[in-house]
């Protein structure tokens, strides 16, 4: 065997090896994660933990429900808010615009995108909050200081429109353009077509977008931890503070190794957002991989 | 009558139709043959205004259905697409049963008030090509489980279900068998003296079975038109001649 | 008959005009938010600019003290973001190479490595934050310099990986085989295949320094937070996310205004990452979407 080609066995072996340690960073995650919440998970049982309301640190109480029911109302707000606007925005890019409106609409996308979490928690705290607080909450309860489920809903809707908007144009440019030209030989207008033709061939990969979005806004941490008001209780209504999981993990992690347990409660936190975006995600990928394929 | 008067088509910085002036008589079959990239489909493409979705096309000239002016009027776009039916080159099914198929046209111009009625028209266009029969009891599996050459007479079907005037074909059985191929062009002959068919057609012996008239395209130019036995037997120009010996294709 | 098919006509337009409408409505929320988001960055942010707030460091506390600026946030995030990106590429380009060259087209490692990438790519910020943390306590290590690039680092990869990976996947195949079949073996075909994927590399490292700058949840457990410039990879560092986070709450106005400072700091240097990302997509490959 010659020298060159030791190098190229030699280079395998060693992209192989890395290219499994990767994979393997999804395993240890969750081992480290599951070790680190064990001693919670010894304490009670996991129904009381995942359905229990009592959170009272100090005495061992570690009731997550407040926090679930916190990260499942902000989620499905923020999604039920952007996926009717990106829905439309990109059947207009994909059946509508032409090439000057899409020269202008996906930098407009790309920068809303690629702004950082904490800049649209500012954004929220200086526009969504007040707003809320001083035209939107009046109408309807005595006083709130606008930090609630609706704030976070909108600052993370927001967030993940840019998310669904490229994943839907993904998905409706996978329609081969013979059936909206069959469809519209037929005597369609466009929106017939977009709504009987593209959208229903689309269905799958709608709904893996969708529960990838909603993955995506169920781990957002700081710009909602700056607007949902932080306060440990189940939500109500709207206009109802809230506190969901990643929120509770950011803010108390300077505490959390002065009570005993309370680091563990914090680390199981973050272990069952790690699964339930696990499980999302890999459904999500893999119709939206089968669908990539049908493509080619 | 399809008329077609001094019409140019650019798409982008080409001149794919030069100065094209046609006239597709009713009731018969009329055959574009011409190399390929010498704009047969282009030219099928905007009798229908499909054209109008691809980038950076203009178009300028004629194109008068049944007299009226299609390319620059506010008449209703949708209206003529109806009247004007389409057979592609691959069979394309839409998402969704066979029967929906069909049915899809009719429901988009709402064409029956009552269900039985669509019921009916439907089973009659599968008929009409034959596949009444051989799908029977399958009316509600999804289309794209029939057989490509069933496909291609699914789509056939689901044109003649919006009554139009014209069918345009654009190599309508490049992508079938030979005996699927066979079954649809049979169709088209049965049909031609309902219908006036326009057929874009690769192949030069499909043209001569069945073709009443010929429209010999090269390089975005009409070269030579008419009827069928003339243009085969007898052609004028040298180029004709040339693309029936074979010279080029 | 006649009568009937202009109304069926009529129906039609409406409808389509209905949805139209809905089209360029949600076009206009898009755009207005992105308008209003820039804009109350901007503007508060250039109130509160000033030649000391990005040459100083925080005086008296940067939660209380009315002094100085946030150098200690800018160095800090570039000392953090810097490290990261290269551990990333040097991690990141092996692998892709290895997915896209070594593999064939069907194989089922790469299908598992792909999925693994995209899933690690949805993972949550504050998990790797959690994560990482979990591994530093578990090497000794407190809130440090170090804690931050690898938790960077392991945040970034799929990111690199992910964008590459698409870049190698428009990449013509027919070039790898004619390098083969010159007798070239496979790892020196890398040289070529580099070169080739190039602008996909450039737009992974921007993408990545872009999400890597912005993070604040996963920092926020491991460089944590600090008044001075580390000036060892064990000490704490500061970061611009956590500048403009931690100083927002302070009861002080010089303090919030240094936050404001830093969020227009923060979004300029992102927007001028995605712009250039934008411009070498445009200028070297087929126009994608992310």
């Amino acid at each position: 065997m010659n020298v060159r080609t030791l190098k190229d066995r030699t280079a395998k072996g060693l992209m192989l090896t890395m290219t499994v340690v990767a994979i393997l960073t999804v395993v240890a995650i969750a081992v480290g994660l599951y070790l680190k919440s064990r001693p919670v998970l010894d304490s009670q049982s996991l129904s009381s933990l995942l359905f229990g309301s009592q959170w009272r640190p100090l005495k061992g109480q570690f009731g997550f429900l407040p926090f679930l029911m916190g990260t499942v109302w902000v989620t499905l707000l923020a999604i039920a808010f952007a996926l009717p606007i990106s829905l439309f925005t990109a059947i207009y890019i994909t059946e509508y615009a032409r090439p000057m409106v899409k020269r202008f609409v996906f930098p407009v996308l790309d920068i809303l995108a690629a702004l950082p979490s904490v800049v649209y928690g500012v954004w929220g705290i200086l526009v969504v909050v007040p707003w809320i607080s001083n035209h939107v909450a009046p109408h309807y309860v005595d006083f709130s200081t606008g930090y609630t489920v609706l704030a976070a809903g909108i600052v993370l809707g927001i967030m993940v429109l840019p998310l669904l908007v490229s994943l839907f144009i993904e998905v409706f440019s996978s329609v081969p353009a013979e059936l909206r030209e069959a469809s519209l030989s037929l005597g369609a207008t466009r929106w017939q077509t977009a709504l009987r033709v593209v959208l229903r061939r689309s269905l799958s990969g709608i709904l893996a977008s969708s529960v990838l979005a909603v993955s995506r806004a169920m781990g957002e941490t700081i710009a909602v931890l700056m607007v949902c008001g932080c306060v440990v209780g189940l939500p109500h209504g709207l206009l109802d503070a809230c506190y969901p999981i990643p929120a509770l993990i950011a803010n108390n992690y300077g505490e959390m190794l002065s009570i005993p347990l309370y680091e563990s409660a914090l680390m199981f936190a973050a272990l069952i957002l790690f699964v339930v975006v696990l499980i999302f995600n890999l459904l999500s990928r893999i119709v939206l991989y089968r669908i990539e394929k049908q493509n080619e | 009558m399809i008329e077609v008067k001094k019409l140019n088509v650019h798409i982008g910085d080409n001149h794919i139709l030069k100065d094209v002036d046609l006239l597709f008589p009713e009731r018969s079959i009329t055959c574009i043959v011409g190399p390929s990239g010498c704009g047969k489909s282009t030219l099928l493409r905007t009798l229908n205004r499909l054209i109008d979705s691809t980038e950076g096309v203009r178009i300028d000239g004629q194109v008068l259905v049944d007299g009226e002016d299609i390319i620059d009027s506010q008449s209703d776009i949708t209206e003529l697409r109806r009247r004007i039916g389409l057979v592609s080159q691959r069979p394309c099914p839409l998402p969704m049963s066979i029967y929906d198929n069909v049915a899809y046209g009719c429901r988009i111009n709402r064409m029956f008030k009552k269900r039985r009625e669509l019921v009916v028209h439907v089973r009659q266009c599968l008929r009409a090509v034959g596949l009444l029969d051989e799908i029977k009891g399958r009316m509600h599996t999804p289309a794209s489980r029939l057989s490509i050459g069933q496909q291609q007479r699914l789509c056939l079907a689901r044109s003649l279900a919006v009554h139009p005037d014209y069918i345009l074909a654009d190599e309508a059985t490049s992508a079938l068998d030979p005996i699927s191929s066979k079954t649809v062009e049979d169709l088209f002959v049965s049909l031609k003296d309902r219908y006036s068919i326009i057929m874009v057609t690769h192949t030069l012996r499909q043209a001569l079975r069945i073709a009443d008239n010929v429209v010999f395209m090269y390089l975005g130019e009409i070269i030579e038109t008419g009827p069928a036995s003339q243009v085969f037997n007898n052609p004028q120009k040298e180029l004709t001649q040339k693309y029936l010996s074979g010279a080029f294709s | 008959m006649n009568n009937k098919k202009n109304k069926v006509s009529v129906g039609k337009r409406v409808k389509e005009f209905i949805a139209k409408l809905l089209m360029w409505v949600s076009m206009a929320v898009v755009f207005v938010f992105v308008v209003s988001v820039l804009w109350t960055i901007f503007s508060k942010g250039i109130k509160a600019m000033s030649w000391d707030m990005v040459s100083k460091l925080p005086g008296g506390g940067f939660y209380i003290g009315k002094e100085g600026g946030f150098l200690n946030a800018i160095v800090g995030s570039l000392m953090i973001v810097g490290a990261s990106t290269l551990l990333g590429l040097i991690v990141s380009v092996p692998v892709v190479f290895f997915l896209n060259v070594y593999l064939t087209k069907g194989s089922r490692l790469a299908y598992v490595a792909r999925l693994a990438f995209d899933v690690l790519f949805g993972v949550p910020s504050i998990v790797y934050g959690a994560f990482g943390f979990t591994l530093m306590i578990w090497f000794g290590l407190r809130t440090s310099l170090l804690g931050g690039i690898i938790v960077i680092t392991l945040l970034i990869i799929p990111i690199f990986i992910r964008t590459m990976d698409e870049a190698s996947r428009n990449f013509p195949k027919g070039i790898l085989d004619a390098c083969l079949s010159l007798g070239a073996t496979r790892w020196e075909t890398l040289k070529v295949v580099v070169r080739q994927i190039a602008p996909g590399i450039a737009t992974a490292t921007l993408l990545s320094v872009g999400r890597a700058i912005g993070d604040a949840a996963s920092v926020m457990f491991t460089a944590g937070y600090t008044d001075s410039i580390p000036t060892s990879l064990s000490q704490p560092a500061a970061t611009l996310p956590l500048a403009v986070f931690f100083q927002l709450s302070s009861p002080i106005p010089e303090v919030v205004d240094r936050a404001y400072a830093a969020a227009l700091v923060l979004t300029a240097i992102v927007l001028v990452l995605s712009i250039a990302g934008r411009f070498i997509t445009a200028r070297f490959s087929r126009n994608k979407v992310s």
